[in-house]
């Protein structure tokens, strides 16, 4: 059965392949124009949902959502235990955040994330993910040599810390927190923010407190 | 399926782009093709398991060497020609030949930003039990599946443990083409060692999530 679809999936691959511009930009052209005059699509909604994650859904939310967990034990606690459940106290459930879990770095422990057979990513608390981390070089190495991809990074991992790499194969989608950097005691979350990128929430980075000095 | 797609653990793909800029889109046809797949009316069975089991079979010269949106807009392609939806004619000419009916109508930007918040499940109530505790040890299934699934080649006959249940979940398998049965799903980990040479004498872990008929007694 699934020989039959994939069979007939790869003849209209190959049909594709040779009858149309290899050029995305142009396909995307008529895709869109197709879409359009057959009812099934709005242009104004296109612009709309690139304004969407070009302004409001983006790593900026995660930070919040780490933020939040660094000055709050309770908030934290529900994360760590149902990370679907507490996003969306703070209105930032949407795509890919339906079984959200949330890993945690401590001294101990350094979390990585991948998705090897394909790019699943927490859009809605990450937004759109870097080209890199849909790459074949980043899908491949992450679960074998997760300690060679981060000191391509810049992250050497010492040899005491256990690195864990969670490779989303179902629904699951992950997000790291990275531990709060020491000399940020009396920030609030709106600063605390500012110091959390996105690599450190896919775990390509771990160790914030070197932004401080970037920080006013 | 055993294609290009199940990367992990392949070698000599090279360095990743570490300096990549910070803007979501590198292109602006990236953002349009992100907008049009968010924005349009498709048939009900584009499950997201029809999309990645079409994304897979993209051959293997293209997939490695298409970018990321290109191979995104051929799976939508591929996937409006299988549906009858769009011709490769449509396609290729850029024009309409006939509308398309039977599908509700575009989505208009009022409802955009409640969709913004919509939010897919995977799991389904069920009374069954699952077969494994956490803490039990487990061996994965060493044949791969003629069709699509989720077990990468890199855990295949592999030995690891069930951190935990994570409830009755869809199976990709059968849900490709349709909503088939749920399964137990469970977070299963596995000593990096037990897989790869380079991990050797470390504790380091690899999790996945897997179903249960992916899983064996060890």
């Amino acid at each position: 059965m699934s020989g039959d679809h994939a069979k007939r999936i790869g003849a209209i691959h190959q049909e594709l392949h040779s009858h149309l511009p290899a050029e995305p930009a142009l396909r995307v052209k008529a895709l869109e124009s197709l879409l359009v005059e057959k009812g099934l699509l709005d242009s104004a909604t296109v612009d709309a949902w690139i304004e969407v994650y070009t302004e409001q859904v983006g790593p900026k939310r995660g930070a919040e959502v780490v933020a939040r967990a660094w000055t709050d034990p309770a908030f934290r606690e529900r994360l760590l235990a149902n990370g679907t459940a507490a996003i969306t106290e703070i209105g930032f459930e949407g795509w890919a955040g339906g079984h959200l879990d949330v890993v945690e770095n401590t001294a101990e422990v350094h979390n990585l994330v991948v998705c090897t057979l394909c790019s699943c990513y927490p859009h809605t608390v990450l937004g759109i993910p870097p080209n890199w981390y849909k790459t074949a070089a980043y899908r491949s190495r992450a679960v074998r040599d997760p300690r060679g991809v981060l000191a391509e990074f810049g992250e050497a991992i010492p040899d005491d810390v256990e690195v864990r790499v969670w490779d989303s194969t179902a629904e699951v989608r992950y997000l790291v927190l990275p531990e709060r950097p020491a000399g940020t005691e009396n920030w609030d979350v709106a600063r605390l923010a500012t110091l959390v990128t996105r690599n450190s929430m896919i775990g390509t980075e771990r160790d914030l407190g070197l932004h401080l000095g970037e920080i006013a | 399926m055993d294609g290009v797609h199940d990367l992990g653990g392949r070698q000599g793909y090279g360095p990743i782009d570490v300096n990549e800029p910070p803007e979501p889109f590198h292109a602006p046809w990236e953002a349009r093709l992100l907008g049009i797949t968010r924005a349009y009316t498709r048939p009900a069975s584009f499950s997201i398991d029809w999309f990645r089991f079409v994304r897979e079979n993209i051959a293997p010269t293209d997939y490695l060497t298409r970018p990321y949106y290109d191979q995104w807009l051929q799976t939508h392609e591929a996937m409006m020609v299988a549906a009858g939806a769009i011709s490769v004619d449509e396609f290729a000419s850029g024009k309409s030949a006939k509308a398309h009916p039977g599908l509700p109508p575009a989505m208009t930007v009022d409802k955009v930003p409640a969709a913004i918040r919509g939010m897919s499940r995977f799991d389904r109530p069920s009374d069954a039990q699952p077969a494994f505790a956490a803490g039990a040890t487990v061996k994965t299934k060493s044949m791969g599946a003629a069709g699509h699934t989720r077990l990468p080649q890199y855990v295949r006959g592999r030995v690891g443990r069930i951190e935990n249940f994570r409830g009755f979940h869809i199976l990709p398998d059968t849900n490709m083409t349709g909503d088939g049965p749920a399964e137990p799903l469970y977070c299963v980990s596995f000593l990096a060692a037990d897989l790869w040479p380079e991990a050797a004498g470390r504790k380091d872990r690899v999790y996945l999530d897997l179903w249960e008929s992916y899983l064996e007694r060890a």
